[in-house]
């Protein structure tokens, strides 16, 4: 079931309605029901999987504590069964293709074998959020569950099981295990993100992705019509995943939950430090934490702090697909980083002395990430190439205007996200959404909630793209 | 990294807050509601019927092409070729007329499906009252069957070519395959005028930052065309440019779709007017020079398929499998190369050649 599908309206109001008139334990057997209903709708043979993965960290963590001599060996049984499991189905294919063109280069010929099924979706968020889990008990930081039921609820809680944001096991678990109650306040402010989320994903995303999509399937851009492109891809990933997120904390606030937010208004980072801190959160939290602090941080000098960055990113950008250009948009990334190196830039303390620096700043930022956005979109490495050697002299008058054209209907179009990144980052008082959500309370300002809520409902149905595209991160 | 939550709320009093999150639902509903106000505002007059009431509201409909009759009444063909770009890259019409000996008429839509098809046969062949030796009708795998392929926003439009103001065996079709997104179209469509407003706005939105650009209407006019055409067909890269959509329709059932497509409506209407009818299923690109794979149900479905065409006095071609169909005639997609066009023609010929005899 996709979010903006009238099957999943009607299977979330099903679900609501009957999950509040049961007790906890029946609360979470609805859940795991409908969370495998959700992910196995069109292709049922995904639920081996996450029940595989289920099980396994599952006797994994009991096996630790059970066995306290063997852990190492339980954590290596999670790690090798989710790590294969992701392996298998998302980069097979990649790693037949590359050895077949490395055997073919020197003079070898071989029947290439290729896997020829679909990637289940999702899957790299849930083995991910199912690792922490054993890791978490590994390392001595959570006990493992006696319930396997909660343990399922926790991996497969549908509103973000596929595109995250991923949840920590110390986090989301308590709440799983503990009882809930209906909350009109906290259901409220899940509307509102939820009518926010799909003004972002079916106004803005699906309407700039149609602009993306043109201008990557040319054979012959120009420079000006490219870089509308990559602006315009810019925004759709922007609202297409940040608003995949606002939609699962909605709906999770109608089931009693609560996830940790994911975006921060990224493109109001100053620098790459910064932008790491709002840009999908819970992913880049998650390698800071199992990945770039067990290598060693910052802490055994430059020269492997640096190695400990672009590993750290290098793996983040495979994480995205089996692909050379996700690992060069990686690499990028992490040379941005050691380049400026590190240095925070806070977004949350107070604006530096020099506020004329700021927008230069932001402006700097968004033209370093617009790059990357480049060498992510484009899959070709050929075309990255070729991308990069195209100059803004002695092109064509069409093409000039047909790239002002295309930027100019992007930001009409994104122009909402902008205005309220502005907003927020003017006003850094509160956290972020809560300038969409809100939880404080009066008639006048429920109303406005209303109409605002109204008019993005209204938007959706005038301003909706005639193409549906699937949600972007679906495919990771 | 910071991993934040929002705190949880101040609690209201249980009561009070429910009343404010079901107020907040029913503001957020009613809202939709002001757009017939804002259409009426515009003193746009109201739209016209469409021909399919079961999938979409009223809308401005596109000019049917009836100039296509016209040249069908000239041309007097021999044979007459219907089908989308599967069709368009594989016939060679003017090396079939060499071959046959009489003039051949493709119409041929690009993004076109079963329910272009049918009606390209109804409106413009029959209806020209011209008697063709044979009509070809080019489809792939479940396509023909399946009448809501091609049959959404994107593509719709071209039904506008072929279709009269009222369809009503086409809607009717239709209607027993209309799911509940459909439903809601229409009830919005009815009740809310979200067409009529669509219509307005999309216009008006695409238009923006060329007038920003452009103060000239005519300079505008010009330069949305030519911004076409810079990203149209021509400039796409290969992949790009195939049509490799899925079409095989997951689990189909010829017994069970049969009826609900408008294959039993072209063939009757075929042979109410003496027509004779030659279904040719392409064969989708091989893989490494091996026909393509099929599913179990798909092969079940094709046999199903060319028993009840031929019971009905239909002629059933099946191109999948056929050893003179290389790897090398295709050139994206199960499109076929230009260079490779006469060669499929020649193969159809000499495979169908009783029947062109």
């Amino acid at each position: 079931v996709i979010f903006h599908s009238l099957d999943f309206v009607v299977f979330f109001v099903a679900v609501v309605a009957l999950y509040w008139s049961l007790p906890q334990r029946a609360q979470n057997i609805l859940l795991l029901a409908a969370s495998y209903f959700f992910y196995g709708y069109v292709h049922p043979w995904f639920l081996i999987l996450i029940a595989a993965s289920t099980f396994v960290d599952y006797g994994a963590a009991r096996g630790m504590e059970m066995w306290p001599q063997h852990r190492r060996r339980f954590l290596w049984l999670s790690i090798v069964s989710n790590f294969g499991m992701l392996g298998f189905f998302k980069y097979f294919n990649f790693f037949a293709e590359n050895v077949a063109a490395a055997l073919a280069a020197v003079g070898l010929t071989v029947s290439e074998p290729t896997l020829r099924i679909l990637l289940p979706v999702g899957i790299s968020f849930y083995t991910f959020q199912a690792m922490s889990y054993t890791i978490d008990v590994y390392r001595g930081e959570l006990h493992a569950r006696r319930s396997l039921l909660d343990l399922a609820v926790f991996i497969s809680f549908f509103p973000h099981l596929v595109a995250g944001p991923i949840q920590r096991a110390s986090y989301l678990l308590p709440q799983v295990e503990s009882t809930r109650r209906f909350s009109p306040e906290r259901a409220r402010s899940g509307f509102v993100l939820i009518c926010w989320g799909f003004f972002k994903k079916l106004v803005i995303a699906d309407n700039v992705g149609v602009i993306a999509n043109k201008v990557f399937a040319l054979g012959d851009p120009t420079f000006y019509i490219l870089w509308a492109g990559v602006f315009a891809f810019a925004m759709q990933i922007y609202a297409d995943f940040s608003a995949y997120t606002d939609i699962a904390r909605g709906t999770s606030r109608w089931l009693g939950f609560e996830l940790t937010e994911n975006f921060d208004h990224p493109y109001m980072a100053r620098s790459p430090a910064d932008f790491w801190r709002r840009w999908n959160i819970s992913l880049s939290s998650w390698f800071r934490d199992y990945v770039y602090i067990p290598l060693g941080g910052s802490r055994r000098g430059t020269r492997v702090w640096i190695k400990n960055v672009l590993v750290t990113f290098l793996l983040s950008g495979f994480w995205h697909g089996a692909s050379w250009n996700y690992l060069l948009w990686g690499f990028y990334h992490g040379v941005l980083l050691v380049v400026t190196r590190g240095r925070a830039t806070t977004s949350h303390g107070p604006w530096p002395s020099h506020a004329w620096l700021v927008v230069p700043q932001i402006a700097g930022m968004f033209v370093l990430t617009c790059i990357g956005w480049l060498l992510f979109r484009e899959t070709e490495l050929s075309a990255i190439v070729r991308d990069v050697q195209l100059s803004p002299f002695g092109v064509s008058e069409v093409d000039r205007q047909t790239g002002l054209y295309l930027f100019l209907l992007s930001a009409i179009y994104s122009l909402p996200l902008w205005v309220q990144s502005i907003w927020v980052e003017l006003g850094r008082s509160a956290p972020a959404d809560d300038a969409i959500a809100s939880p404080s309370w009066s008639w006048p300002r429920l109303a406005l909630q209303g109409i605002a809520c109204g008019i993005a409902l209204t938007a959706v149905l005038v301003f909706r793209s005639r193409t549906s595209l699937d949600f972007i991160y679906f495919q990771f | 990294v910071s991993v934040r939550s929002v705190s949880p709320p101040p609690s209201l009093p249980r009561a009070r807050a429910a009343a404010g999150l079901a107020l907040l639902i029913a503001i957020t509903l009613a809202v939709p509601f002001a757009i017939p106000l804002v259409n009426r505002w515009r003193g746009e007059k109201p739209l016209p019927p469409t021909y399919l009431p079961a999938l979409e509201g009223p809308r401005e409909r596109g000019r049917f092409a009836d100039v296509r009759i016209t040249e069908l009444r000239g041309l007097q063909p021999g044979y007459v070729v219907i089908g989308d770009s599967m069709a368009g890259t594989r016939i060679d019409e003017r090396r079939l007329s060499e071959l046959t000996g009489v003039s051949v008429a493709p119409l041929l839509q690009a993004g076109s499906g079963p329910a272009f098809w049918y009606l390209a046969l109804k409106n413009w062949v029959i209806a020209s009252g011209i008697q063709p030796r044979m009509v070809f009708v080019f489809f792939r795998d479940t396509n023909l069957t399946d009448v809501m392929f091609r049959l959404d926003e994107q593509f719709r439009w071209s039904l506008d070519l072929v279709a009269n103001d009222t369809e009503s065996e086409l809607n009717a079709v239709v209607a027993t395959r209309v799911g509940m997104l459909q439903r809601v179209h229409r009830f919005l469509d009815d009740h809310v005028g979200v067409e009529r407003a669509r219509l307005a706005a999309e216009p008006a939105v695409t238009m923006w930052p060329a007038e920003l650009m452009m103060t000239s209407r005519r300079r505008r006019t010009d330069f949305l065309h030519a911004l076409n055409a810079r990203l149209g067909f021509d400039h796409l890269r290969r992949m790009q440019a195939a049509d490799i959509q899925v079409t095989e329709a997951p689990g189909a059932d010829f017994h069970e779709d049969v009826d609900r497509s408008v294959l039993p409506l072209m063939l009757r209407d075929a042979k109410a007017a003496g027509l004779t009818l030659c279904f040719v299923r392409v064969q989708r690109r091989p893989t490494a020079n091996r026909p393509p794979p099929q599913s179990a149900s798909l092969k079940a479905y094709v046999k199903d398929l060319r028993e009840y065409v031929t019971a009905r006095g239909a002629l059933f071609h099946d191109d999948t499998g056929d050893p003179a169909l290389t790897i090398d005639m295709y050139e994206d997609g199960d499109h076929l190369a230009r260079h490779a066009r006469r060669r499929y023609t020649e193969n159809l010929y000499n495979r169908l050649r009783s029947h062109f005899q």
